[in-house]
């Protein structure tokens, strides 16, 4: 490939696909006197799936959880959906309902129903009445495969089958970008499958996305945007297409090497 | 390769004695562990049955039944008593079966295992207390405890038709329960004075957690629930005053009538105050986390008697001149006070054993804090704390034997009545011992079962 | 700005502040204004005045001396009580719990009647038990008629037993007994170093130390050594009952009282201290006995440096929770006629003396205790950290 035509794509692809939905500048976070994230710059535009990578410890999943505020940030902006994220707790709020996050521990709420899990916070926050809020999350048990399950508890199902029942109660909020921190590492192997297909979908659907993860089969497929983390920083930027043919900086090459 | 069939296990019956050989005499030092107990246990096994059989001065408890019972309650106002035993019965009935419909649909629409009772299961399960009412009636010299107890029987299962209420109107069941706890109290105390304040909270409480109001925004909701919760307590105000009943405040209660509804009120009234002090001290707040701390390590250090003390003699210094609260009252306060900093330090550690990650989907989801304090992390808190909840409310009802040192004739301290009087001044004081001991470890016992079932359920289910 | 988190924090910190300040101030304003109405005092003057009532049980103690020695007799008491009930739960607890794993179905199950019936009394029914149903209406005589367990084939009492008080056999000083003593702290240095040889010379060429037998033996001998040396520095007196049989003589005495609380509290406590331990010991996880059993380790040495090392670790906490549990329940002996801090406390405010500063006074005792059990705990708690 030409070196004009590899800026090029590099170029395109540091631009966000469409209006930016997220737009982190500037971003600092210590814990104590540990830098985790330095000098993060990088916008999330509509209907954008992007995918993070890296080693553990790179900062990646602190990342997403400063956009939902998990975590907070010490220096630089972050925006979500034209909210600024801020000590204003009816900002974190509003962006919270915004957002949807899958965690990988899943967190499902053991003492509810399936059903009850996933019509909690729309009954909750948005104040859906019961039957309207059942019927979406019968809705969302649909979309994840497994509408037969609504009456189970979480501690009845099988890890793949917890996992996309916390996918359906974030997507039962209507979110409008979902944040996924690595949710199939805590699965086992022939589990992964039934849910990376689900977000594959989600994917094509047209979902903001958000993934944290080391499936590089989910990224070939889906992701618009590759990015690699490590130490803290972003390194490189780019179309899977870009990333696992001709990545340009050295750690990456090491990184993919590693696992690939 | 042709399958193996399966063939049926070996059976291995065990005759006497083998048993005999393994389990007394497995090895040399076990042997000679067996041979020296043996004799040993037979002999306190005779004397013992001697004392209880043959020896014992067990007219001391006949005699004075009434007296261990209720004390020095008058007795033309016995019925008072019967009718509040009934209440119970019928709440206790009421209560249990509401609890176990709900459970049992909650487990059938998940697909478990419902499990069911039969009646020689539900006599294994508290035949510790079983035995005590049996030895009661054993002790009893006319046919009134009798037919007492046939009458609360009969009411707990009447109650027990609670469980033919549909799941929409399962809060009935739990309104029932409330209000003849309610009745039942009061046909006792009366209902002059301020204990139209006590009715008062329950019904709201009941109220408030019942009514559910889909669909209005949250200022009219929230108006609505106040409206109708003011109504409530206006009725019942009405209610108490339109009806006025005398009766038999709780300064002049005494017996194991006295000691059991100490140990209930201190329960119900510590669990709030307890909750509020474990939060205070997770609280990110300096100040609160330090007076939460502060009081909690203060009366953890000190013994009961201590603030027994306090409430005898300094309370009525603490308030203003002229309000002059009974001893019970104040003993209620000390034991509240006292129990509500064990409870903290046990919810506390509840809070500290939830995994971080519960609190965290509740935030991603966009929950409020005391929305998903209330939803997601007290409810399983609050379960996985509940055999230490049950322990520590076991060592209350314990404690309240505590008052015989301040002169209160509770269940250990009536004891001083009987042996005032001069046919037993000097003896039968091992037997009313043993006697008011039995009554105690009846019921610790049995809650203490209970307990250590339901912690062998909850770590088996979900 | 009202919504900005960092506010609200700081608003909601003051609102409780000034909440909690306001109650406390109201309550401490009318117990200074009753306190002036009724001239009550509210100082600790009173610890300088005449006690004016006897101690029971305690010939020596004047009643002219000053309230604060009474308060140090209370405290020593106290302190007696909760050591003896201590050591007896801590034995008797050890023995109990073991017992309950046995496999000797007899010595389990009595095992768990003691501890079932224990656990679920209140400690203070013990205690009455043993003060009115054992000792003062019970079947021990009195005094005068005591039962004397002799020494076989000679004239002195082993065991004295009397509705007031029991007699045991003491050590009585015949000269050098501060000599012996020096002797005793020698030999245990000497026995230590034996120890660490022994210890040593395993380590070095495997042979099997028998380093307990070692350091006892070397102990023993020295002692021997020391009283034929001194020339019988010590002498063991018998109780006796003196003075026409109205006294005992002789011998260390211990009354009802003390024998009430320390026993009762022992014999309670003691079924905690066997759940905690059969507890720990459970608790460790069959994987341990398993890799034990695979290693080849016998059945003692299991036990000896696989589960008894992480049981304790478990079980510490607890039990030093329980001593603490039985300093407190000794304050139970104000029902009874045994001297200890509460029961004088409840005595002096009936006697006259200003029950605020007493109570406080009392609750001051019993929180240094508890301090002082607590600071234990954490260090015994940062020691046994397993390093992660």
């Amino acid at each position: 490939m030409s070196s004009e035509s590899s800026t090029q794509a590099f170029a395109d692809a540091t631009r966000a696909k469409g209006d930016a939905l997220i737009e982190v500048s500037g971003v600092d976070k210590y814990f104590s006197d540990f830098q985790a994230l330095k000098d993060i710059n990088i916008n999330v535009g509509k209907q954008e799936v992007v995918v993070v990578i890296g080693p553990s410890g790179s900062g990646k999943s602190t990342l997403i959880r400063c956009i939902n505020r998990l975590e907070k940030h010490d220096r630089g902006t972050i925006v979500v959906d034209g909210i600024e994220l801020s000590e204003d707790i009816r900002n974190i709020q509003e962006v919270r309902r915004e957002t949807g996050m899958v965690f990988q521990q899943f967190n499902l709420f053991p003492h509810l129903t399936v059903i009850e899990n996933i019509t909690l916070a729309p009954r909750e926050v948005r104040r859906l009445p019961k039957r309207e809020a059942e019927s979406l999350a019968k809705e969302m048990l649909e979309r994840v495969k497994i509408p037969e399950q609504a009456h189970k508890y979480p501690g009845q199902l099988s890890g793949g089958q917890q996992q996309r029942v916390a996918i359906a109660r974030s997507l039962a909020m209507k979110p409008k970008v979902m944040l996924f921190d690595e949710p199939t590492s805590a699965l086992d192997p022939e589990m992964i499958k039934e849910v990376l297909d689900v977000m594959v979908e989600l994917a094509e659907g047209g979902m903001t996305m958000i993934v944290v993860t080391h499936e590089m089969g989910f990224a070939r497929a889906v992701a618009d945007r590759v990015v690699f983390m490590s130490d803290g920083q972003i390194v490189e930027v780019g179309t899977p297409e870009h990333f696992f043919t001709d990545p340009r900086e050295d750690r990456t090459k090491l990184f993919l090497s590693q696992i690939l | 390769m042709t399958a193996v069939e399966t063939r049926p296990a070996p059976v291995r019956s065990t005759t006497p004695v083998e048993w005999v050989r393994e389990r007394l005499f497995p090895n040399v030092a076990s042997g000679i562990v067996t041979v020296l107990l043996l004799p040993v246990l037979l002999y306190a096994g005779y004397r013992a049955v001697l004392f209880v059989a043959v020896n014992g001065r067990w007219e001391v408890v006949t005699r004075n039944l009434t007296l261990f019972m209720q004390g020095t309650f008058p007795r033309d106002e016995q019925w008072r008593i019967v009718a509040q035993i009934m209440c119970m019965a019928f709440a206790l009935g009421v209560g249990a079966s509401t609890a176990a419909s709900g459970a049992a649909d909650r487990a059938r629409e998940a697909g478990l295992p419902v499990a069911r009772q039969r009646p020689l299961e539900v006599v294994r399960r508290f035949w510790p207390l079983i035995a005590f009412v049996l030895v009661l009636l054993y002790f009893a010299s006319t046919a009134a405890p009798w037919l007492v107890v046939l009458g609360a029987l009969a009411l707990f299962l009447l109650g027990t038709l609670a469980r033919f209420l549909t799941a929409s109107f399962r809060n009935v069941g739990w309104l029932l329960m409330a209000l003849s706890v309610i009745a039942g109290f009061q046909v006792v105390s009366g209902t002059t004075g301020r204990s139209w304040v006590a009715a008062a909270v329950v019904v709201v409480i009941v109220v408030w957690a019942s009514v559910r109001l889909e669909g209005l925004d949250r200022l009219p909701r929230l108006a609505a629930k106040v409206g109708l919760s003011v109504l409530a307590a206006a009725i019942v105000f009405g209610v108490y005053t339109l009806i006025p009943l005398s009766g038999v405040g709780w300064d002049r209660w005494s017996g194991l009538h006295l000691t059991l509804w100490v140990s209930a009120l201190a329960i119900i009234l510590s669990f709030p105050l307890g909750l509020l002090l474990a939060l205070a001290r997770r609280s990110t707040l300096p100040a609160l986390r330090m007076l939460s701390t502060g009081y909690i390590e203060l009366i953890r250090g000190v013994p009961l008697i201590t603030l027994l003390f306090m409430g005898q003699y300094i309370l009525g210094f603490m308030l203003p001149a002229g309000s002059n609260p009974s001893s019970i009252t104040r003993a209620i306060a000390a034991i509240t006070l006292f129990t509500a900093a064990y409870v903290a330090e046990i919810v506390r550690g509840g809070l500290q054993s939830l995994p971080y990650g519960q609190t965290e989907a509740a935030q991603a989801l966009g929950l409020p804090p005391a929305k998903s304090m209330r939803l997601i992390i007290l409810p399983q808190a609050l379960r996985a704390v509940i055999p230490a909840m049950v322990g520590q409310f076991i060592s209350l009802f314990k404690d309240t034997s505590l008052l015989y040192i301040l002169a209160i004739n509770e269940f250990l301290g009536v004891r001083s009545l009987v042996h005032a009087q001069p046919d037993f001044r000097s003896v039968a004081h091992a037997e009313t011992l043993v006697f008011v001991a039995f009554g105690y470890w009846a019921f610790a016992y049995a809650m203490s079962r209970e307990s250590q079932r339901l912690e062998r359920r909850l770590r088996v289910g979900i | 700005m009202w919504r900005d988190a960092r506010v609200l924090r700081v608003v909601g910190q003051v609102i409780a502040v000034v909440v909690v300040f306001l109650l406390l101030r109201w309550l401490f304003a009318n117990l200074v204004e009753n306190s002036r109405r009724t001239g009550i005092s509210l100082d600790f003057g009173f610890l300088n005045r005449p006690t004016q009532f006897q101690i029971p049980n305690h010939d020596e103690f004047d009643p002219r001396s000053p309230v604060w020695q009474m308060v140090l007799v209370g405290i020593k008491n106290t302190l007696l009580a909760s050591v003896f009930g201590i050591i007896l739960a801590a034995i008797l607890g050890l023995v109990v719990g073991i017992a309950r794993l046995s496999k000797n179905w007899l010595a389990a199950k009595l095992a768990a009647t003691y501890v079932e019936f224990f656990r679920n009394i209140p400690p203070l029914v013990i205690i009455v038990f043993f003060a009115f149903a054992v000792f003062l209406y019970g079947p021990l005589p009195n005094l005068r008629e005591s039962i004397e367990i002799g020494f076989p084939g000679t004239d002195h009492n082993v065991l004295v037993l009397s509705l007031e008080q029991w007699g045991m056999p003491s050590l009585a000083d015949a000269g050098n007994l501060a000599a012996f003593g020096l002797v005793l702290a020698v030999g245990v240095v000497i026995a230590v170093l034996v120890w660490r040889w022994r210890t040593r010379v395993n380590d070095q060429t495997g042979a099997p130390h028998h380093r307990v037998l070692w350091a006892l033996g070397v102990l023993a001998v020295l002692l021997l050594v020391g009283y034929v040396v001194l020339g019988e520095p010590f002498r063991i007196t018998w109780p006796t009952l003196g003075e026409n049989r109205r006294r005992l003589v002789d011998g260390f005495a211990i009354n009802a009282g003390f024998i009430s609380v320390a026993g009762a509290l022992g014999l309670y406590t003691a079924s905690h201290v066997a759940e905690i331990v059969r507890g720990s010991i459970l608790a460790i996880s069959t994987g341990q006995s398993e890799a034990a059993n695979a290693l080849a380790l016998t059945g003692f040495q299991r036990n000896r440096f696989v589960i008894l090392p992480q049981a304790l670790r478990i079980a510490l906490p607890p039990l030093i929770n329980q001593c603490l549990n039985l300093v407190k329940n000794t304050s139970l002996a104000a029902a009874v006629g045994y001297s200890e801090i509460t029961n004088l406390t409840q005595a002096s405010i009936g006697n006259g003396r200003p029950a605020v500063p007493s109570i406080v006074i009392l609750m001051g005792v019993y929180l240094s205790f508890s301090l002082i059990i607590s600071f234990m705990l954490n260090v015994v708690n940062r020691r046994m950290q397993l390093a992660t």
